[in-house]
């Protein structure tokens, strides 16, 4: 196995215990957004998916995971991808729920809810995601949860904000639908390379177990 | 690099806030146990910090097993390490615990896991967070001892054990020692554990090593001198360590070599270890009213090149009699 699978398994592992308060989360943005299949995903996605990718970073300050890192035969490179690796295991697993959930009610509620409008909703979702990642996941390394954790949430809310005030506008082309897509990969690679850049600096932190 | 030595601290020097680590020197051979002995914010932690290579150090090399540190990742499989607070999710349960770090470990023992688990009294089911200081430690060695590492290092392990437990933990660690290719850095204040499981001793005091030797040179490098009122106030070129004047008596410790030079009205002992912690960890505190003389240095000016590597016989072996 991998020790970029490792991470992941361990960060998955990590959020486990919290895997109720997540479904809460998940349950309420699917209720309150039952009614407009188009805007389930990028809600489920903002609301649930970016919130719960942060937890092995809220649950690490909590319970000084850092030190178990620093004892693991584990490479900080690896880490680092790891919990981006386990960020996207999040979101394929609130995208699986979200689609489930956008098409079973367009499906109850009589809703037109076409594969292509599916596809612009899975996009927008991944884009956003990415953004919200490539933005929150530097910043926690960097400062740590504690200190970016108001911004790690209110990011998504006001994007999701803002997508369900627009969700009336027409769906984006095809091509569109491909930037997104491309786009959120670019933000993600950007971010894990901002991340890996950033990650020697936090050794200035004060009472912070480091490896170097 | 030497493959005799399990570690090495060479000159080290580094700063964790406002404290710093000064020209710390200290090697321990292969097959042997170290005890690290010295008060609160002495420099144990932050010095095992560096050699596991947590803290960035400004001066000096580390090797561990013949790595210089920073060394491989690899280099982690042989190390278990068990620190002075636990650091795993305490809402996992100690099944969990062992599904989350198994994956690291090339050679992790689950049958061992097991049983040192169920050797202390700790249910597989029960909750980290659920458990008191004494249980999390017994976690942290539980976990430590399983993934067959080859090299331990505790930061203070026994503080939060009772004395039952305290007493299983130097048997595991024996058994440990069975292995002739196993070591232990053991950091404590309990210096009646090092009285059984060391074989060589290091005092550290504000940041310095002010002792690294065998125990049997560290208990003959000093003694205890008791004498009445009136006596050690005109003890020039002997250092009078942690003096204690009261209206009744006096007494101190000095360099072993110095004892003969206060003459015959003071008794003169061989220290036990903990009276050389107590004594040297108030050493900063303590004013002897003495010169010092050419024959009256702080033994660690002239002790820090490590043990000497002798591959005879343990120099302590009271575990062994378990």
């Amino acid at each position: 196995m991998k020790p970029i699978v490792r991470v992941t398994l361990l960060d998955l592992r990590t959020i486990t215990p919290y895997g109720r308060q997540a479904l809460v989360i998940a349950v309420l943005v699917m209720a309150i957004t039952a009614d407009r299949p188009q805007v389930v995903l990028p809600a489920l996605i903002l609301l649930a998916a970016s919130v719960t990718a942060g937890y092995p970073f809220q649950i690490s300050e909590k319970a000084d995971l850092e030190t178990l890192y620093a004892v693991l035969p584990l490479t900080r490179s690896s880490l680092l991808l790891g919990h981006y690796l386990s960020a996207l295991a999040t979101f394929a697993v609130y995208a699986v729920l979200g689609s489930l959930e956008a098409v079973i009610c367009a499906h109850l509620r009589h809703v037109s809810f076409s594969g292509h409008e599916f596809a612009a909703a899975l996009a927008l979702s991944w884009a956003l995601f990415a953004l919200n990642i490539a933005v929150k996941f530097p910043l926690f390394i960097r400062f740590g949860y504690s200190q970016v954790g108001m911004l790690g949430t209110t990011i998504p809310i006001a994007l999701v904000a803002v997508i369900a005030s627009r969700a009336h506008l027409s769906v984006p082309s095809a091509a569109w639908l491909d930037l997104l897509a491309a786009g959120g990969l670019v933000l993600f690679g950007g971010s894990i390379a901002v991340t890996v850049a950033v990650d020697p600096r936090r050794l200035r932190r004060p009472g912070l177990a480091v490896r170097y | 690099m030497d493959s005799d030595l399990a570690f090495s601290l060479r000159g080290v020097g580094a700063t964790a806030g406002s404290f710093q680590l000064r020209d710390v020197s200290l090697s321990l051979p292969v097959g042997y146990v170290m005890g690290f002995v010295g008060a609160n914010g002495a420099g144990k932690t932050t010095t095992i910090r560096c050699l596991l290579g947590m803290q960035q150090i400004q001066r000096g090399e580390i090797e561990v097993l013949g790595h210089r540190v920073p060394g491989p990742v690899a280099l982690r499989q042989d190390v278990g390490v068990v620190l002075d607070h636990d650091y795993v999710v305490g809402d996992w349960r100690l099944s969990e615990v062992e599904r989350a770090v198994r994956p690291f470990y090339d050679h992790w023992d689950g049958r061992r896991y097991r049983e040192l688990l169920e050797e202390f009294g700790l249910d597989m089911r029960a909750k980290v967070g659920d458990l008191s200081r004494g249980m999390n430690v017994k976690l942290m060695i539980a976990l430590a001892l399983s993934h067959q590492a080859r090299l331990l290092v505790f930061d203070e392990p026994t503080s939060g054990l009772d004395p039952v437990a305290r007493d299983e933990l130097i048997g595991i660690l024996g058994d440990f020692l069975l292995d002739e290719g196993h070591s232990v850095l053991f950091s404590t204040h309990i210096t009646t554990d090092l009285e059984r499981i060391g074989d060589y001793l290091t005092l550290i005091h504000a940041g310095r090593i002010v002792f690294t030797g065998t125990k049997e040179e560290v208990l003959d490098a000093y003694r205890v001198v008791r004498g009445g009122p009136d006596d050690l106030t005109d003890t020039v070129g002997v250092e009078l360590i942690g003096l204690r004047r009261t209206a009744t008596g006096v007494e101190a410790m000095v360099p072993a070599a110095d004892a003969e030079l206060l003459g015959s009205r003071v008794v003169v002992e061989r220290p036990t270890l903990e009276e050389i912690v107590v004594r040297i960890g108030s050493k900063a505190g303590t004013k002897t009213g003495a010169k010092t003389g050419p024959n009256s240095r702080p033994v660690a000016e002239h002790a820090d090149t490590g043990p000497t590597r002798s591959r005879g016989r343990r120099p302590a072996m009271a575990w062994r009699n378990k």
